[in-house]
């Protein structure tokens, strides 16, 4: 009996350091965790911040190139497409290539569910200027299409903003481009 | 115009000068491939991206291409794309390259060179590895049988970050 109190008494000595470690490290890994998720919480903060400065940044450098007063900017819409399946637009400013974009499979569709894509963003004089825009892709049976609109249009004090516009011409079966001026 | 890309090659045993590119964001391009459906980097951010450059008149470009078809069957699953660039000037000879070839990742026509000029192609075949975030993170000019062995440890560290 006294061997066995003594045995007892030995495992719980031996126990007792292990135990007070469990309840000690119970004790402080709330603590842990707590400074974890603020840590966490502040690089969050960060990530944000420096997305935000970002933005700042991209506004500040588009308003230092691309001054309102030259500014020239032209997007690209489709609505529908059921006689036409963009590839390529190609635009023609004054008569010079400012851009030959080709779109993707995830673009075209990003497109016909009501995106607006920014095509081009530059410079331009005051007075009139010529814009030509050039779009292949598929027509209306799978074969190879080809198409052009073009816009005269006077640039002005403040940003000039152009659209290009796709759309089905459900009377004739065909698909429609043209070029709007946004006023 | 091959031509021109392979003139600017250093003669073998020189130095060769670091690439542009390396450690910097990969200029985006969007082409056209062999079946016919364009193809935009941009879109594969998020998965490590392998860009090749060859060409039909280049010999080396073939074995290079077989392993990658390894590497891309092996790992596509863990988030690799393969992008193969043609830049022949002729494209039925690419063409005729390419369909003497089995594919598993999609090979795109770049005939005018634009996107080999914005990628500083000097010497073919050249072969990078993009990172996740859309990084150039390593270059291999050239190609050597066993040169897969250092792409594939490059390209399991791109894969687990």
């Amino acid at each position: 009996m006294n061997r066995a109190l003594k045995m007892l008494t030995l495992a719980a000595l031996m126990l007792a350091p292990g135990l007070a470690l469990t309840l000690r490290a119970a004790e402080v890994l709330p603590a842990q965790s707590s400074e974890a998720r603020a840590l966490d919480e502040e690089i969050q903060a960060l990530k944000k911040d420096v997305v935000d400065l970002n933005r700042d940044l991209f506004t500040l450098e588009e308003e230092l190139l691309f001054p309102a007063n030259t500014q020239v900017a032209v997007f690209l819409s489709m609505d529908v497409g059921e006689f036409f399946a963009l590839d390529t637009v190609q635009l023609r400013l004054d008569n010079k290539e400012v851009t030959k974009y080709l779109y993707t499979p995830r673009e075209a569709e990003a497109l016909l569910k009501g995106g607006v894509q920014r095509l081009y963003l530059g410079n331009i004089k005051l007075g009139k200027h010529e814009l030509v825009a050039l779009f292949t892709g598929k027509g209306p049976h799978g074969d190879d299409y080809s198409r052009g609109a073009r816009l005269n249009f006077s640039k002005t004090v403040g940003a000039k903003y152009l659209e290009l516009k796709i759309s089905d011409r459900q009377r004739k079966l065909q698909p429609e481009f043209e070029i709007k001026d946004w006023e | 115009m091959i031509a021109t890309l392979l003139a600017s090659v250093p003669p073998s045993g020189a130095a060769e000068s670091p690439y542009a590119l390396l450690g910097k964001g990969a200029p985006d391009f969007a082409l056209r491939a062999s079946t016919g459906i364009n193809l935009r980097l941009s879109e594969s951010r998020g998965d490590v991206v392998l860009v090749g450059f060859w060409s039909s008149r280049c010999g080396v470009c073939v074995n290079q291409f077989a392993a990658l078809q390894v590497l891309q069957a092996t790992y596509g699953s863990a988030g690799l794309v393969t992008l193969g660039v043609d830049v022949d000037d002729n494209q039925a000879a690419a063409r005729d390259f390419l369909s003497a070839l089995p594919n598993s990742f999609p090979l795109l026509m770049d005939p005018a060179k634009t996107v080999a000029r914005l990628y500083r192609v000097d010497s073919l075949p050249l072969l990078l590895l993009i990172d996740r975030s859309g990084v150039v993170r390593h270059v291999h000019r050239d190609y050597r049988a066993g040169d897969e062995a250092g792409y594939l440890a490059q390209l399991k560290t791109l894969l687990d970050e």
